[in-house]
């Protein structure tokens, strides 16, 4: 989130899509229904009649996969009616900025300038912005003084590389008109067409979002997974921050981009980089053709665009070596890069994401697994694929708090592989659960909040950090007795957060803590103030370079300072806007607002009429803590809000995406309908894509597999339900798979409520119950009818131990995802629907439930 | 009936936390439930129950004039705590009997199991257990152990809390666990007085937000269970054919006669089932001990 949930309630509007929050998030409804009290309108867009749309004061439905149509049109109205806060687009977007001239977008091809057929990927060389610049051969010393001064004013220009500006938007290559032009095809009736939205529910949805584009209004959006998990996930959302820049409501009090966290630490997790592609806070993670520590930060050190830039990521080496520093202590010096070969380094190409993962298990090529927390046999797509790869390889390492699926996939009755052919050898290691240790959590408004212990973890359970201890131990005196390949990073790395207690190594969290937040390895004076060797960096300003600090995440240095824990900080606030800046701590610095710049006009006042944030008064800012400490744009050394891109403005034209600098719709990979009125190509071209033996993927329009389907959660499951389905209170709530239809087709397929139904999808089947309901309607999309169902995803065949809670909802999803996350598109494919002949079949039946 | 509970079913998302924490509270087991998917969906259990005090109730209703098309409508049910409850004037040993705070408790120790309060009740309330040879009758009591004994000095770490927090924690814990629970404000617990005022004022502030009626208001005398809602209550499943008479009135005489016959059954019931229950466990038993013996006697 760049805001946070109490933030909520300052809003004028709550757009919710992508999400079922009063499902999936009940708490924020708090927040939601205190903005409705002061009389903001909450729209809710979703396939299906959900929880939140029950508190909606506008509901459309769209056909899932259809929202970068639906969102394209939001766009054109708000560009048609002239609904944007024009000083904010001027000011803080790169829409005046002149594009290079060699930018197009062909709607014939559905192709931006720069596409290699052969890569089947974009050179991103026409995208750039057209920079000021002086002839390099001229010679000013034989220039009249007026051509000199003329010379001077733009080689300095040159040099801070300044773009090519137009303020009045009016230049026909200035990115605001080229995004109108990019648009001008997202007209109502065809995109209604595509998304089966009637398009006076299109039309109210626009009109109500868009009078938040009044320098007064503030409007949110709060979306999780319904917009990631598509072949277009990434330009689902850029479509979205388009909007909210166009209506100025980034940095602002009940504006934002929130992506809700799914999980109450997901936040956490991505801050502390368990994902392959980053290192902690965001530090990109090494390549392959970065072969020192100078190369990677050469590549990862961009320069600022322009003269009031911040290009916050500048610091880059400071964060880098600090982590470095952090992870080895003392071995590291700069005399060996800080130890920067001890990281791994990834192919420069190479994606190690989840699916690729997976494929790779299933090729063979990868033999063991530590599934950590998590249960791949039931969460991640395609089961069968999933469960199958399980079986190839030579070891796993379950480690949960309850027997999942994935340490007992061997007894999968759909695996296809008898038990005893299957040579995986699995280890089991109960874990404790959140509530059995001490530790902090990040939640979606990046507040850490400490957690304290409440209870003995059963048995063997260990915490997750004592068990890594536990072979983190086993693998040094391994590494020690026997050398082997590369044996430094283990040997060499810092690891003092256990102390031995009763006999056992106990973790002590609060170091670790402090670690993340980093010291003064030597006496550093900054300004006119030295901070001794020993004491904690009181914030990642006062990082260096050197050698002389560690931080084990830079994002979060400031979290526990000589001052404290702040995540323990339990202040709530009097009275204000929602900020509660002393309760727990928000990275960074507690900022609670980011890009909170923008809420303030070039000259620091709030924009007029609006809830402060922040405010310039005299010689500084009061509210919440700013972005960075420079005077407003307006005055001398002011600096722009967007500090973390390098030209300092929010992108309405993107660089760094695979598959485009601007949104443009593609249907999901598997769809009812075989035509795109916008372009003349069906899908995302750079869209990820398996194409093994088990990746099958159902024809578009098909007719064996006709129904549109989405996955998703309930409130009373927790993911793969792992957690909740051990709770039988929970279970009573929901006590088994179902699949969700309309009336309508449930009546066309003979189908009563509750009866048990199969659903198939071209890569595996199961049995559901059937639950007709008026939440779902079919939709008329390109002048036909097509049925829209959904299931949730939270079952597996383990727990409850008889079968009757069915199975994984993901035996039915591809594995196929967006290009630049590669998550996989879980919330738009084609399945069918049959009813099970109760005699004939009866063997495909759920277990009725005992009395126990 | 000195406080009571508004529900305002147009604030509630349905999300059941009242459901698992009066569950939690009561320590009530769960039951062994299936989806059966009824017009009311995800609703589960299915109904009122020695095992389930509180239940959220689905509902979709078709209103062509609101979002959508329709309203998807959840409402939590439970003991209405009547402010002439015919549950107790129908026990016949004072079983049953209102508390200060207008809860209407239950002393198991006085219980004969008759179970006229079950039949007595016009919402249904009451339970009586059947997996037991001593059923007891079960329902919501509005957290009487909650409210009207002494809380113990809450403590962070060991320590006891003072001022603000210690405050804080102690209001919050001196109200039924299902209003604690509710994220969004669904559930107000207070003076029955207050509630009614507020619950009017909210009608009057936004007419077309809510239908005009506060449900408990008047319905068999008046009830510390107050409810509002967008669309007329017969539509989410409240009896509106009770009238404003207190019950108690009709149940002296209607129950003036209940046949011993009707409490012999009971009990003869909750015998059969205690048979049963005997017959599942025996057989589950020699199953595993079946198992364990193909296993190599190892149980796993
Ligand atoms: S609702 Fe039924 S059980 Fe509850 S107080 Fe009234 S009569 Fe008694
Ligand atoms: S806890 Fe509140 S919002 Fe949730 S179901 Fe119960 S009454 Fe409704």
């Amino acid at each position: 989130m760049t805001n946070h949930w109490i933030d909520l309630r300052n809003s004028d509007c709550v757009l919710i899509m992508g999400a079922n929050p009063a499902e999936n998030h009940p708490i924020s409804f708090r927040w939601v229904l205190k903005a409705k009290e002061r009389g903001a309108k909450v729209v809710c867009v979703d396939p299906r009649f959900t929880k939140s749309a029950s508190q909606a004061d506008i509901y459309a439905r769209l056909r899932s996969g259809t929202d970068i149509a639906f969102l394209g049109g939001m766009i054109k109205y708000i560009l048609d009616n002239d609904r944007m806060h024009r000083d904010y687009v001027v000011n803080y977007t790169n829409a005046s900025f002149l594009v290079d001239d060699g930018f197009s977008f062909d709607a014939a091809t559905a192709l931006f300038s720069g596409y290699d057929e052969a890569r089947n990927a974009y050179d991103e060389k026409t995208w750039q912005y057209r920079f000021h610049r002086v002839d390099p051969d001229a010679r000013p010393e034989t220039m009249t003084p007026a051509q000199r001064t003329e010379y001077d004013r733009v080689k300095a220009l040159a040099d801070a590389r300044e773009p090519l500006k137009d303020p009045t938007l009016q230049d026909p290559r200035c990115v605001f008109q080229l995004l109108k032009r990019h648009f001008a095809r997202y007209d109502a009736a065809t995109v209604s067409q595509v998304t089966g939205t009637p398009v006076a529910d299109l039309e109210r949805v626009y009109a109500a979002f868009s009078t938040t584009g009044a320098p007064d209004k503030a409007g949110t959006i709060m979306y999780a997974m319904g917009w990631t998990q598509h072949t277009v996930g990434v330009q689902n959302i850029r479509a979205m921050t388009i909007v909210q820049m166009l209506l100025g409501n980034l940095g602002r009090a009940g504006g934002g981009v929130n992506a809700l966290r799914g999980e109450s630490n997901v936040q956490g997790s991505t801050d502390q980089a368990l994902l392959f592609h980053i290192l902690p806070g965001y530090l990109k993670a090494p390549r392959a053709s970065q072969q020192t520590l100078d190369d990677y930060l050469k590549v990862n050190t961009p320069t600022a665009i322009g003269r009031n830039s911040a290009n916050w990521w500048g610091n880059t080496p400071k964060y880098m070596v600090s982590l470095l520093k952090s992870m080895f202590g003392d071995a590291a010096t700069p005399a060996n890069g800080f130890g920067y070969d001890w990281l791994p380094r990834l192919q420069d190409s190479g994606n190690y994401s989840w699916m690729h993962l997976f494929d790779e298990m299933y090729e063979g090529r990868i033999r063991g697994l530590l599934a950590w927390g998590m249960n791949p046999a039931c969460s991640g797509p395609n089961s069968t694929k999933t469960r199958q790869a399980l079986a190839k390889l030579d070891w796993l390492v379950n480690v949960n708090i309850f027997p999942n699926e994935t340490g007992w996939f061997f007894e999968d009755p759909g695996l296809g592989i008898r038990p005893e052919d299957i040579r995986t050898e699995v280890f089991v290691l109960p874990a404790a659960a959140s509530v059995e240790k001490e530790g902090s959590i990040s939640n979606s408004g990046r507040w850490m909040q400490w957690r304290y212990k409440a209870a003995d973890a059963p048995g063997d359970a260990l915490p997750d950090a004592e068990i890594m201890d536990l072979i983190f131990h086993e693998l040094r005196a391994l590494y020690q007795a026997e050398g082997g390949a590369l044996p430094e990073p283990i040997l060499n790395a810092k690891w003092d957060y256990f102390r031995e207690h009763g006999g056992h190594r106990e973790a002590d969290v609060r170091a670790i803590a402090r670690e993340i937040n980093g010291y003064f390895l030597k006496d550093v004076t900054i300004g006119d103030k030295t901070f001794k060797a020993g004491t904690l960096v009181p914030a990642f300003g006062m990082l260096q370079a050197d050698g002389s600090t560690s931080s084990g995440n830079w994002i979060y240095c400031a979290s526990y300072t000589e001052a404290g824990n702040m995540s323990m900080r339990r202040t709530r606030e009097p009275h204000g806007i929602g900020l509660n800046p002393e309760w727990a701590w928000a990275w960074p610095v507690n900022r609670r607002i980011l890009y909170n710049r923008a809420s303030v006009d070039p000259a620091g006042k709030p924009w007029k009429g609006t809830i402060p944030v922040v405010e310039w008064v005299g010689d500084r800012w009061v509210g919440d803590v700013p972005d960075g400490p420079w005077p407003p744009l307006a005055a001398e050394g002011g600096r722009l809000p967007f500090i973390m891109r390098a030209d300092g403005h929010a992108a309405l034209l993107a660089t760094g995406l695979k598959d485009g600098p601007f949104p443009e719709h593609f249907e999901p990979l598997e769809s009812p309908v075989t035509r795109n009125p916008f372009n003349g190509r069906l899908q995302n071209p750079v869209a990820a894509r398996f194409r093994g033996e088990l990746d099958k993927v159902a024809a578009c329009g098909s007719d064996q597999y006709p129904y549109v389907c989405s996955t998703y959660r309930v409130t009373e499951h927790w993911q793969t339900g792992v957690m909740t389905r051990n709770a039988p209170w929970l279970l009573e709530a929901v006590p088994q798979i179902f699949v969700e239809m309309s009336e309508e087709l449930a009546r066309d397929l003979g189908i009563r409520a509750g009866e048990q139904v199969r659903v198939s999808s071209i890569r595996g089947a199961l049995t559901a119950v059937a639950l007709p309901t008026k939440r779902l309607r079919p939709l008329q999309v390109h002048g036909r009818t097509v049925h829209q169902v959904g299931l949730p995803w939270c079952f597996g065949w383990r727990v409850p131990n008889d079968g009757s809670g069915g199975d994984s909802a993901n035996l039915l999803t591809p594995c196929a995802g967006d290009p630049n996350t590669t998550i996989p598109e879980s919330k738009a494919f084609l399945v069918n629907i049959e009813k099970i002949d109760a005699v004939t079949q009866s063997a495909h039946l759920l277990p009725r439930r005992r009395n126990a | 009936m000195e406080y009571g509970v508004l529900v305002d079913t147009t604030r509630c998302i349905g999300c059941r936390s009242c459901q698992v924490s009066c569950k939690n509270e009561n320590q009530l087991p769960a039951e062994v439930t299936q989806l059966a998917g009824h017009d009311t969906g995800l609703t589960n259990p299915r109904k009122l129950s020695a095992k389930t005090f509180t239940l959220v109730q689905y509902h979709e209703v078709d209103a062509p004039d609101s979002p959508g098309g329709m309203r998807f409508v959840f409402a939590k049910r439970q003991c209405m705590h009547c402010d002439q409850p015919a549950c107790v004037s129908a026990c016949p040993v004072t079983a049953l009997s209102q508390e200060k705070h207008g809860g209407i408790s239950y002393d198991e120790k006085k219980c004969i199991g008759c179970r006229y309060c079950v039949w007595a009740c016009p919402f249904g309330v009451p339970t009586a257990e059947w997996n037991t040879l001593a059923p007891r009758i079960r329902k919501c009591d509005m957290c009487s152990d909650r409210i009207l004994t002494d809380v113990r000095v809450p403590e962070l770490n060991g320590q006891e809390l003072s001022g603000e927090s210690r405050a804080r924690i102690e209001t919050s814990y001196r109200l039924p666990a299902c209003v604690k629970a509710c994220a969004t404000g669904a559930l107000l617990y207070g003076r029955r007085a207050d509630l009614l005022e507020e619950a009017h004022r909210r009608i009057e502030r936004e007419p077309g937000r809510y239908h005009p009626h506060v449900y408990g208001e008047h319905e068999v005398g008046g009830t510390s269970y107050l409810y509002l809602s967008a669309v007329p209550f017969d539509q989410i499943g409240f009896r509106t054919d009770l009238g404003t008479k207190p019950y108690p009135a009709y149940t002296a005489t209607a129950l003036g006669f209940v046949p011993p016959a009707v409490v012999g059954l009971g009990i003869v019931l909750g015998g059969l089932h205690l048979l049963a229950q005997r017959k599942a466990f025996v057989a589950a038993e020699e199953r595993e001990r079946a198992e364990s013996a193909r296993n190599g006697g190892e149980t796993p």
